[in-house]
């Protein structure tokens, strides 16, 4: 029984590493850009897809393959920026919401079309590692440590470099900082590209996880919101938690009851914190 | 003039199955007056900027009621549709009041109502050995039957959902005529202002909320005791739920015959593009009316019918200032 416990734990610590990085990008296009990007988790989806063909069909390396899929996001996220976020900046909130949750059914069908609905993965055979009685998977390992050292950067860039003194100009104040001589257009642009590489790099995490299939974003998309929500929105630290939190309850929750139930405890939590918490655990703001 | 096209459609669509059109023609035109029905149901609340993407928590709650009801205790989804749709209230009572009272609104009702759907279908999942998991479960066969709302013939189920439909708009006129119309709008606009002009404004939401889920839920029963199918993902769920906020939007969800001109759209647009193109590209049809839809969102906010409508009204009102 503490056996379980202690990998389920383990095991959850690593999946938060990652849950962090997928919320991350969400929490980033939310504070910037002031948008709840509904179909994120599918555009980790598509990168899945991306390295997956260029693995099986075209037997690129790995890693070549991976790069691909980061590349290729980060377009898809300019271009998704130009073509549906740009046109609704000054629309309402609910439009903007209802059109990103319509993205979400152009992209799961056409994964479905090109993919089709069997589950797709890529091989990769690596040992397990084993610290006394917990047993990890390499790739769950890696995916952590991979995840964190992304985070590393993206703090940094966002702290010491003068684009991210602009990223968060921008989050903080749009009309002050466009007054300071910042350009939000470009800002919001780059803010999607970053967001859209982020999900090619998760997909590249999680390829070796996790098979692919149509409906596979969809449960990290709304994993993705209960963290951004638990932690604050547009709160980057909160969010860091909030993931910690939410892969360690679905970890151990889904090894003592189901996956399903998991999933239900966690979006229970995200409705209570919705209800009596809206501002997040580490938030401060009063408004919503 | 309204008011004799109006007459006059409802006159063709009731002759229609008349006319010996093959039972396919009627199979489209049932399905489309019960989804109609929903979304008239999910704009109930919807045109009031009570934006919901959980309705698929209703629509499963009131069909799984009914169709276990009628499975396990032989009872007749008239009464099953009944109990569905007092829970499907009651669970919008709860999950109401606690929105309205921690004053959750916008976006974050809307995210809030969609993890409630997606919990209704995890439910349905993990209670496997009732419902029958993802897999689903089908309604036992009873030949043509009106206690049991089942027919072998489609005309029968083409007229009922057709009734239904037309109670739905009914009720939206009552809604329309109500005091809860003028305090509803009222709220929907500056809910602050209305709170302090003596609106009660928890109360109106909740009892238009709570109206919308048990339409919706009967609804569900509606389209479970059609196709004698009940599956959580086609039910419950975030698929669903969209589904059908979207037909409303994509009609325009402020003009009574908007969730059906929308719904009519989408379904004939999906079975159009699944008859000539097959089986196989079956999600073309859906990329084609996610593109349209986000589409429509940015280019006419109002939806298709309500864009229209404002057109008309502007050309026989010309500005009065």
């Amino acid at each position: 029984m503490e056996i379980l416990f202690l990998n389920a734990l383990a095991n959850g610590i690593l999946l938060g590493g990652v849950l962090a990085l997928l919320a991350f990008g969400l929490n980033l296009i939310f504070g910037v850009v002031k948008v709840i990007h509904m179909a994120y988790g599918q555009c980790v989806m598509l990168g899945m897809y991306i390295i997956y063909t260029l693995r099986s069909l075209y037997e690129v390396p790995l890693v070549a393959a991976f790069a691909v899929a980061v590349g290729a996001m980060a377009l898809w996220g300019a271009l998704l920026h130009l073509l549906v976020i740009r046109p609704l900046l000054g629309a309402e909130r609910l439009n903007q919401l209802l059109a990103l949750a319509g993205l979400i059914i152009v992209f799961e069908n056409l994964a479905h079309v090109v993919w089709g609905a069997d589950l797709r993965g890529v091989r990769v055979d690596l040992p397990v590692v084993s610290l006394g009685n917990i047993y990890l998977k390499t790739s769950n390992l890696l995916a952590f440590l991979g995840a964190l050292a992304v985070l590393g950067i993206l703090y940094f860039v966002l702290q010491r470099t003068y684009v991210g003194l602009a990223i968060r100009a921008i989050a903080q104040d749009t009309e002050c900082a466009r007054l300071m001589g910042i350009n939000p257009g470009r800002i919001y642009l780059l803010t999607l590209t970053i967001g859209g590489a982020l999900t090619g790099l998760i997909a590249a995490f999680f390829s070796p996880i996790y098979s692919v299939h149509p409906h596979f974003g969809g449960s990290f998309t709304l994993m993705a919101f209960i963290i951004v929500v638990l932690g604050g929105m547009g709160n980057l630290a909160g969010g860091f938690l909030g993931a910690f939190i939410i892969g360690i309850v679905t970890s151990v929750a889904a090894v003592f009851t189901s996956t399903e139930l998991a999933e239900i405890l966690a979006l229970v939590i995200f409705i209570l914190v919705v209800l009596v918490r809206p501002q997040g655990l580490l938030g401060t703001r009063g408004a919503r | 003039m309204r008011h004799w096209v109006t007459a006059g459609v409802l006159l063709g669509v009731l002759l229609f199955p008349l006319l010996k059109v093959s039972p396919y023609v009627l199979h489209i035109a049932t399905l489309i007056f019960i989804w109609a029905f929903i979304a008239t149901a999910w704009s109930y609340m919807g045109r009031f900027g009570l934006v919901s993407l959980g309705h698929g928590a209703f629509i499963g709650i009131g069909a799984y009621t009914a169709g276990l009801m009628f499975n396990l205790e032989g009872l007749s989804p008239w009464i099953g549709m009944l109990l569905g749709g007092a829970l499907a209230a009651l669970l919008a009572l709860l999950v109401g009041w606690a929105c309205f009272r921690f004053g959750v609104m916008g976006d974050y009702f809307a995210l809030l109502t969609l993890a409630l759907g997606e919990i209704v279908s995890l439910l349905l999942v993990a209670f496997r050995d009732h419902t029958g998991g993802s897999l689903g479960f089908t309604l036992k066969r009873v030949g043509t039957s009106w206690l049991y709302m089942q027919f072998e013939d489609k005309t029968h189920f083409y007229y009922l959902a057709l009734a239904f439909l037309v109670g739905a708009l009914f009720l939206w006129r009552w809604i329309d005529r109500s005091k809860m119309q003028k305090a509803l709008r009222a709220i929907g606009e500056d809910e602050v202002a209305a709170a302090t002009l003596g609106v009660t404004t928890i109360r109106y939401k909740l009892k238009i909320t709570m109206i919308s889920a048990f339409v919706a839920a009967v609804g569900g029963v509606l389209y479970a005791q059609y196709v004698t199918y009940l599956n959580p993902h086609t039910l419950a769920g975030v698929g669903p739920s969209l589904d059908i906020a979207f037909k409303a939007i994509l009609g325009g969800m402020f003009s009574l015959w908007g969730p059906t001109v929308g719904t009519g759209i989408i379904v004939l647009l999906e079975e159009y593009i699944r008859v000539n193109y097959g089986a196989k590209y079956i999600g073309l049809s859906q990329i084609a009316y996610g593109i349209a839809l986000v589409s429509l969102i940015i280019f006419l906010p109002k939806g298709i019918y309500g864009s229209l409508e404002e057109r008309f009204r502007r050309r026989k009102t010309p500005a009065k200032n």
